[in-house]
């Protein structure tokens, strides 16, 4: 009789434990500082879910840092420099075209853009012989839209070659 | 936001081509010729009314003229 008393406070005990979790937490269990990092183009991804420490974004609202525990948030990405600190404590950085950067909660990162590529794949000859073409078809008397793509085209060179230099 | 590209009847899909394509042909020597390649898109459509099949058209003038005929008519 008494036996069966113990084991239902015992149980009665466990489920009020179940109910109300420890209430102490620490901020090193409670905040990780790394961010999950997945940079992906349609026909290749540069990061898989991978841990790093920082990330800055060149976002249409300014330039951006991103660390562990940012707000959730999207971000459209002007064409420029992408650098990733890693957790080695070396940092890359990547030249996007354009795209998007979405802050999902519990510092994972998705960018997402159409082309990428590490600044030593390009060639700044290639990119000013193209700046010289693209200002004359801009102020040249070409349509409304050959004018419009021209100047398009001269903001993504203009911002690859700051980052060359 | 504004942009001036709006203005033209570009759209942001054809903005991002346009980056993308520029980004490209940026690159060096190597890397350059392969990725020139996933920029080629040569699609035709043709319209079928009552049966018959219009005239065969290329996707990519199609929409840079309904482009030009958007920024007219704003």
């Amino acid at each position: 009789m008494s036996s069966v008393r113990i084991a239902r406070t015992a149980l009665r005990a466990r489920s009020a434990a179940i109910a109300r979790p420890v209430q102490r937490r620490g901020y090193a269990d409670a905040v990780s500082d790394k961010i999950k990092l997945s940079l992906a183009l349609p026909h290749s991804s540069i990061y898989k879910s991978q841990d790093v420490v920082q990330v800055n974004i060149p976002a249409e609202s300014g330039e951006m840092g991103i660390l562990a525990q940012h707000v959730p948030s999207i971000e459209q990405l002007r064409p420029g420099l992408v650098e990733i600190i890693e957790e080695a404590g070396g940092s890359k950085q990547f030249f996007l075209s354009g795209g998007f950067a979405v802050v999902q909660p519990d510092s994972v990162l998705s960018i997402n853009a159409v082309e990428g590529y590490a600044l030593e794949d390009f060639s700044s000859e290639a990119v000013n012989s193209q700046i010289q073409e693209a200002q004359k078809i801009a102020s040249g008397g070409g349509s409304e839209q050959d004018i419009a793509e021209a100047k398009i085209e001269l903001e993504v060179l203009e911002s690859l070659q700051a980052a060359l230099k | 936001m504004a942009f001036a590209w709006k203005a033209a009847g570009i759209t942001y899909n054809r903005y991002l081509a346009i980056a993308a394509r520029v980004v490209r042909r940026s690159l060096k020597e190597g890397p350059r010729l392969q990725a020139e390649r996933r920029g080629e898109m040569d699609l035709r459509f043709a319209k079928w009314q009552n049966g018959k099949q219009g005239e065969n058209k290329s996707l990519g003038e199609a929409n840079a003229s309904a482009m030009a005929e958007q920024a007219k008519a704003e």
